[in-house]
Protein backbone atom coordinates (compact mmCIF):
# COMPACT_ATOMS: atom_id res chain seq x y z
CA UNK A 1 0.00 0.00 0.00
CA UNK A 2 1.28 3.43 -0.89
CA UNK A 3 2.20 6.11 1.55
CA UNK A 4 -0.89 7.13 3.52
CA UNK A 5 -0.08 10.83 3.35
CA UNK A 6 0.14 10.46 -0.44
CA UNK A 7 -3.34 8.88 -0.48
CA UNK A 8 -4.66 11.68 1.72
CA UNK A 9 -3.13 14.35 -0.56
CA UNK A 10 -4.62 12.63 -3.59
CA UNK A 11 -8.11 12.54 -2.01
CA UNK A 12 -7.84 16.23 -1.06
CA UNK A 13 -6.58 17.28 -4.51
CA UNK A 14 -9.50 15.46 -6.16
CA UNK A 15 -12.01 17.15 -3.85
CA UNK A 16 -13.01 13.79 -2.37
CA UNK A 17 -15.03 14.15 0.83
CA UNK A 18 -15.70 10.49 1.49
CA UNK A 19 -14.65 7.18 0.02
CA UNK A 20 -15.48 3.57 0.75
CA UNK A 21 -14.25 0.34 -0.79
CA UNK A 22 -15.83 -2.84 0.55
CA UNK A 23 -18.97 -4.95 0.79
CA UNK A 24 -22.28 -3.16 0.13
CA UNK A 25 -24.38 -4.96 2.71
CA UNK A 26 -27.47 -3.36 4.18
CA UNK A 27 -25.97 -2.74 7.64
CA UNK A 28 -22.97 -1.03 6.02
CA UNK A 29 -25.20 1.05 3.73
CA UNK A 30 -27.08 2.25 6.84
CA UNK A 31 -23.84 3.25 8.59
CA UNK A 32 -22.46 4.91 5.46
CA UNK A 33 -25.77 6.73 5.05
CA UNK A 34 -25.46 8.20 8.54
CA UNK A 35 -21.85 9.15 7.83
CA UNK A 36 -22.80 10.83 4.52
CA UNK A 37 -25.45 12.94 6.27
CA UNK A 38 -23.20 13.94 9.19
CA UNK A 39 -20.31 14.77 6.92
CA UNK A 40 -22.45 16.95 4.64
CA UNK A 41 -24.06 18.63 7.67
CA UNK A 42 -20.58 19.45 8.99
CA UNK A 43 -19.74 20.95 5.58
CA UNK A 44 -22.87 23.12 5.88
CA UNK A 45 -24.26 21.78 2.61
CA UNK A 46 -27.75 23.06 1.71
CA UNK A 47 -30.50 20.63 2.63
CA UNK A 48 -31.69 20.06 -0.93
CA UNK A 49 -28.14 19.29 -2.14
CA UNK A 50 -27.69 16.98 0.83
CA UNK A 51 -30.97 15.24 -0.06
CA UNK A 52 -29.79 14.80 -3.67
CA UNK A 53 -26.43 13.34 -2.63
CA UNK A 54 -28.14 11.03 -0.14
CA UNK A 55 -30.71 9.91 -2.75
CA UNK A 56 -28.05 9.05 -5.31
CA UNK A 57 -25.90 7.32 -2.68
CA UNK A 58 -28.80 5.14 -1.44
CA UNK A 59 -30.06 4.22 -4.91
CA UNK A 60 -26.56 3.39 -6.21
CA UNK A 61 -25.58 1.40 -3.10
CA UNK A 62 -28.87 -0.51 -2.95
CA UNK A 63 -28.59 -1.32 -6.67
CA UNK A 64 -25.20 -2.93 -5.98
CA UNK A 65 -26.55 -4.80 -2.93
CA UNK A 66 -29.66 -6.01 -4.79
CA UNK A 67 -27.60 -7.11 -7.80
CA UNK A 68 -25.18 -9.01 -5.54
CA UNK A 69 -28.11 -10.63 -3.69
CA UNK A 70 -29.37 -12.31 -6.86
CA UNK A 71 -28.97 -16.07 -6.82
CA UNK A 72 -26.73 -16.55 -9.83
CA UNK A 73 -23.36 -16.08 -8.13
CA UNK A 74 -21.02 -18.84 -7.05
CA UNK A 75 -19.37 -18.46 -3.60
CA UNK A 76 -16.19 -16.50 -4.43
CA UNK A 77 -17.93 -14.54 -7.21
CA UNK A 78 -20.58 -13.42 -4.74
CA UNK A 79 -18.04 -11.75 -2.42
CA UNK A 80 -16.65 -9.92 -5.44
CA UNK A 81 -20.15 -8.93 -6.58
CA UNK A 82 -20.87 -7.38 -3.19
CA UNK A 83 -17.69 -5.35 -3.27
CA UNK A 84 -18.20 -1.85 -4.43
CA UNK A 85 -16.45 1.49 -4.43
CA UNK A 86 -18.20 4.66 -3.44
CA UNK A 87 -16.74 8.14 -3.68
CA UNK A 88 -18.43 11.43 -2.82
CA UNK A 89 -16.64 14.55 -3.91
CA UNK A 90 -17.13 18.22 -4.50
CA UNK A 91 -16.32 20.05 -7.72
CA UNK A 92 -17.05 23.75 -7.46
CA UNK A 93 -20.63 24.06 -6.27
CA UNK A 94 -21.54 20.59 -7.54
CA UNK A 95 -21.30 17.24 -5.80
CA UNK A 96 -20.24 14.04 -7.49
CA UNK A 97 -21.38 10.64 -6.33
CA UNK A 98 -19.38 7.87 -7.97
CA UNK A 99 -20.14 4.22 -7.51
CA UNK A 100 -18.50 1.14 -9.01
CA UNK A 101 -19.11 -2.60 -8.84
CA UNK A 102 -18.53 -5.87 -10.66
CA UNK A 103 -21.15 -6.89 -13.21
CA UNK A 104 -21.36 -10.19 -15.11
CA UNK A 105 -20.34 -9.64 -18.76
CA UNK A 106 -23.69 -10.96 -19.99
CA UNK A 107 -25.52 -8.31 -17.92
CA UNK A 108 -23.58 -5.28 -19.14
CA UNK A 109 -25.25 -4.80 -22.58
CA UNK A 110 -28.70 -4.57 -20.93
CA UNK A 111 -27.45 -2.17 -18.26
CA UNK A 112 -25.69 0.06 -20.80
CA UNK A 113 -28.75 0.04 -23.08
CA UNK A 114 -30.95 1.22 -20.17
CA UNK A 115 -28.47 3.99 -19.32
CA UNK A 116 -28.13 5.03 -22.98
CA UNK A 117 -31.92 5.27 -23.25
CA UNK A 118 -32.12 7.44 -20.10
CA UNK A 119 -29.26 9.65 -21.34
CA UNK A 120 -31.30 10.67 -24.38
CA UNK A 121 -34.40 11.64 -22.42
CA UNK A 122 -35.62 15.13 -21.55
CA UNK A 123 -36.76 15.77 -17.94
CA UNK A 124 -40.46 15.52 -18.92
CA UNK A 125 -39.87 12.12 -20.56
CA UNK A 126 -37.92 10.89 -17.52
CA UNK A 127 -40.80 11.95 -15.30
CA UNK A 128 -43.35 10.18 -17.55
CA UNK A 129 -41.29 6.97 -17.50
CA UNK A 130 -40.91 7.25 -13.70
CA UNK A 131 -44.66 7.65 -13.24
CA UNK A 132 -45.40 4.75 -15.59
CA UNK A 133 -43.12 2.45 -13.55
CA UNK A 134 -44.53 3.79 -10.29
CA UNK A 135 -48.02 2.56 -11.14
CA UNK A 136 -46.93 -0.69 -12.83
CA UNK A 137 -46.88 -4.15 -11.23
CA UNK A 138 -43.49 -5.20 -9.90
CA UNK A 139 -42.48 -8.70 -11.09
CA UNK A 140 -42.66 -11.27 -8.25
CA UNK A 141 -39.35 -11.71 -6.44
CA UNK A 142 -37.99 -8.35 -7.60
CA UNK A 143 -35.88 -6.58 -4.98
CA UNK A 144 -36.47 -3.15 -6.43
CA UNK A 145 -39.05 -1.30 -8.45
CA UNK A 146 -36.72 -0.64 -11.41
CA UNK A 147 -36.87 3.05 -10.56
CA UNK A 148 -33.37 3.62 -9.16
CA UNK A 149 -31.56 4.62 -12.35
CA UNK A 150 -34.49 6.79 -13.46
CA UNK A 151 -34.50 8.61 -10.12
CA UNK A 152 -30.73 9.13 -10.32
CA UNK A 153 -31.11 10.56 -13.83
CA UNK A 154 -33.89 12.87 -12.58
CA UNK A 155 -31.86 13.97 -9.55
CA UNK A 156 -28.69 14.67 -11.53
CA UNK A 157 -27.89 18.16 -12.79
CA UNK A 158 -25.86 16.73 -15.70
CA UNK A 159 -26.21 13.56 -17.81
CA UNK A 160 -25.15 10.37 -16.01
CA UNK A 161 -21.64 9.31 -16.90
CA UNK A 162 -20.83 5.58 -16.99
CA UNK A 163 -18.38 3.04 -18.34
CA UNK A 164 -17.40 -0.61 -18.08
CA UNK A 165 -13.90 -2.07 -17.98
CA UNK A 166 -13.19 -5.73 -18.69
CA UNK A 167 -12.07 -7.83 -15.73
CA UNK A 168 -11.13 -11.49 -15.82
CA UNK A 169 -13.52 -14.47 -15.65
CA UNK A 170 -16.61 -13.02 -17.33
CA UNK A 171 -16.82 -9.97 -15.09
CA UNK A 172 -16.69 -6.29 -15.91
CA UNK A 173 -16.23 -3.34 -13.61
CA UNK A 174 -19.07 -0.87 -13.96
CA UNK A 175 -18.56 2.78 -12.97
CA UNK A 176 -21.30 5.35 -12.63
CA UNK A 177 -20.81 9.06 -11.93
CA UNK A 178 -23.76 11.21 -10.95
CA UNK A 179 -23.37 14.98 -10.64
CA UNK A 180 -25.89 16.78 -8.45
CA UNK B 1 -62.31 -10.55 14.54
CA UNK B 2 -60.64 -7.26 15.32
CA UNK B 3 -58.01 -5.79 13.10
CA UNK B 4 -54.45 -6.38 14.23
CA UNK B 5 -52.62 -3.30 15.54
CA UNK B 6 -49.32 -2.55 13.87
CA UNK B 7 -46.56 -1.13 16.04
CA UNK B 8 -43.09 -1.14 14.51
CA UNK B 9 -40.26 0.76 16.17
CA UNK B 10 -38.12 2.88 13.87
CA UNK B 11 -34.71 1.66 12.73
CA UNK B 12 -31.96 3.57 10.89
CA UNK B 13 -33.59 2.64 7.58
CA UNK B 14 -37.25 1.97 8.39
CA UNK B 15 -39.96 4.21 9.83
CA UNK B 16 -41.92 3.92 13.06
CA UNK B 17 -45.35 2.53 12.22
CA UNK B 18 -48.50 2.73 14.30
CA UNK B 19 -51.99 1.74 13.27
CA UNK B 20 -55.13 2.38 15.30
CA UNK B 21 -58.23 0.68 13.91
CA UNK B 22 -60.46 2.30 16.60
CA UNK B 23 -59.41 5.79 15.57
CA UNK B 24 -59.07 4.88 11.87
CA UNK B 25 -55.50 6.15 11.82
CA UNK B 26 -52.21 4.95 10.34
CA UNK B 27 -48.96 6.77 11.08
CA UNK B 28 -45.51 6.32 9.58
CA UNK B 29 -42.55 8.43 10.71
CA UNK B 30 -38.84 8.35 9.93
CA UNK B 31 -36.48 7.13 7.24
CA UNK B 32 -37.56 4.57 4.68
CA UNK B 33 -34.88 2.67 2.79
CA UNK B 34 -35.22 -0.87 4.19
CA UNK B 35 -33.22 -3.77 2.78
CA UNK B 36 -36.44 -5.17 1.31
CA UNK B 37 -39.14 -2.51 1.03
CA UNK B 38 -41.74 -4.91 -0.38
CA UNK B 39 -41.38 -7.17 2.64
CA UNK B 40 -41.44 -4.20 5.03
CA UNK B 41 -44.55 -2.58 3.52
CA UNK B 42 -46.51 -5.80 2.92
CA UNK B 43 -48.20 -5.89 6.42
CA UNK B 44 -48.89 -2.14 6.23
CA UNK B 45 -50.58 -2.44 2.84
CA UNK B 46 -52.49 -5.51 4.10
CA UNK B 47 -53.68 -3.53 7.15
CA UNK B 48 -54.98 -0.69 4.96
CA UNK B 49 -56.73 -3.11 2.59
CA UNK B 50 -58.31 -4.97 5.54
CA UNK B 51 -59.44 -1.76 7.19
CA UNK B 52 -60.99 -0.50 3.97
CA UNK B 53 -62.70 -3.85 3.33
CA UNK B 54 -64.25 -4.14 6.82
CA UNK B 55 -66.69 -1.33 7.35
CA UNK B 56 -67.24 2.20 6.18
CA UNK B 57 -65.38 4.22 8.80
CA UNK B 58 -63.00 6.99 7.68
CA UNK B 59 -59.27 6.31 7.35
CA UNK B 60 -56.63 8.97 7.97
CA UNK B 61 -52.99 8.39 7.10
CA UNK B 62 -50.33 10.67 8.61
CA UNK B 63 -46.87 10.53 7.09
CA UNK B 64 -43.72 12.09 8.50
CA UNK B 65 -41.16 10.46 6.24
CA UNK B 66 -37.78 12.14 6.06
CA UNK B 67 -36.44 9.99 3.22
CA UNK B 68 -37.90 7.36 0.89
CA UNK B 69 -35.89 5.21 -1.48
CA UNK B 70 -37.50 4.31 -4.81
CA UNK B 71 -38.83 0.94 -3.67
CA UNK B 72 -40.44 2.62 -0.63
CA UNK B 73 -41.93 5.22 -2.98
CA UNK B 74 -43.35 2.37 -5.07
CA UNK B 75 -44.87 0.72 -1.95
CA UNK B 76 -46.29 4.04 -0.77
CA UNK B 77 -47.83 4.59 -4.23
CA UNK B 78 -49.47 1.13 -4.02
CA UNK B 79 -50.87 2.05 -0.58
CA UNK B 80 -52.15 5.42 -1.82
CA UNK B 81 -53.60 3.79 -4.96
CA UNK B 82 -55.62 1.45 -2.67
CA UNK B 83 -56.88 4.49 -0.73
CA UNK B 84 -57.68 6.30 -3.98
CA UNK B 85 -59.81 3.38 -5.12
CA UNK B 86 -61.74 3.54 -1.82
CA UNK B 87 -62.11 7.31 -2.20
CA UNK B 88 -63.52 6.91 -5.73
CA UNK B 89 -66.14 4.50 -4.39
CA UNK B 90 -67.23 7.07 -1.80
CA UNK B 91 -65.16 6.16 1.27
CA UNK B 92 -63.86 8.96 3.52
CA UNK B 93 -60.07 8.68 3.35
CA UNK B 94 -57.41 11.35 3.76
CA UNK B 95 -53.64 11.76 3.75
CA UNK B 96 -51.58 14.32 5.64
CA UNK B 97 -48.00 14.51 4.44
CA UNK B 98 -45.61 16.40 6.70
CA UNK B 99 -42.40 17.61 5.07
CA UNK B 100 -39.24 19.48 6.03
CA UNK B 101 -39.73 23.01 4.65
CA UNK B 102 -35.95 23.56 4.42
CA UNK B 103 -35.64 20.74 1.91
CA UNK B 104 -37.15 21.57 -1.52
CA UNK B 105 -36.89 17.93 -2.56
CA UNK B 106 -39.19 16.82 0.26
CA UNK B 107 -41.95 19.10 -1.05
CA UNK B 108 -41.39 17.95 -4.67
CA UNK B 109 -41.77 14.32 -3.56
CA UNK B 110 -45.04 14.99 -1.71
CA UNK B 111 -46.43 16.92 -4.69
CA UNK B 112 -45.53 14.12 -7.10
CA UNK B 113 -47.66 11.75 -5.02
CA UNK B 114 -50.55 14.19 -4.74
CA UNK B 115 -50.73 14.97 -8.47
CA UNK B 116 -51.63 11.32 -9.20
CA UNK B 117 -54.52 11.27 -6.72
CA UNK B 118 -57.88 12.93 -6.20
CA UNK B 119 -58.38 11.95 -2.51
CA UNK B 120 -57.98 14.68 0.16
CA UNK B 121 -54.19 15.09 0.45
CA UNK B 122 -52.76 17.83 2.68
CA UNK B 123 -49.08 18.77 2.48
CA UNK B 124 -47.99 20.41 5.73
CA UNK B 125 -44.57 21.78 6.75
CA UNK B 126 -43.15 20.28 9.92
CA UNK B 127 -40.62 22.01 12.16
CA UNK B 128 -37.08 20.86 11.35
CA UNK B 129 -35.38 18.63 13.88
CA UNK B 130 -32.26 20.79 13.66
Amino acid sequence: MGDLDQIRRYLASEGILMSFNGPFRHSIIEELGKAVRRHLEAEAVRKSAMADVFTVFIEAAQNVAAYAAQGHWTGPERAQAETGVLVIGRRGDRYLVRCGNYVRSQDTPGLLARLDALAGMAPADLKALYKERLHAEVPPGALGAGLGLIRMARTASAPLSYSVAAEDAGLEFFSLTVTV
Amino acid sequence: MTLETLTFAATASSPRVRSDAEAGLLELAGESYPENSFEFFQPILAWVEDFLARDDRPLGVELRLTYLNTSSIKCMMDLLDAMEEAHLSGRAVSVTWFYDPENDRALDLAEEFREDLSLPFRIVPMPSEG
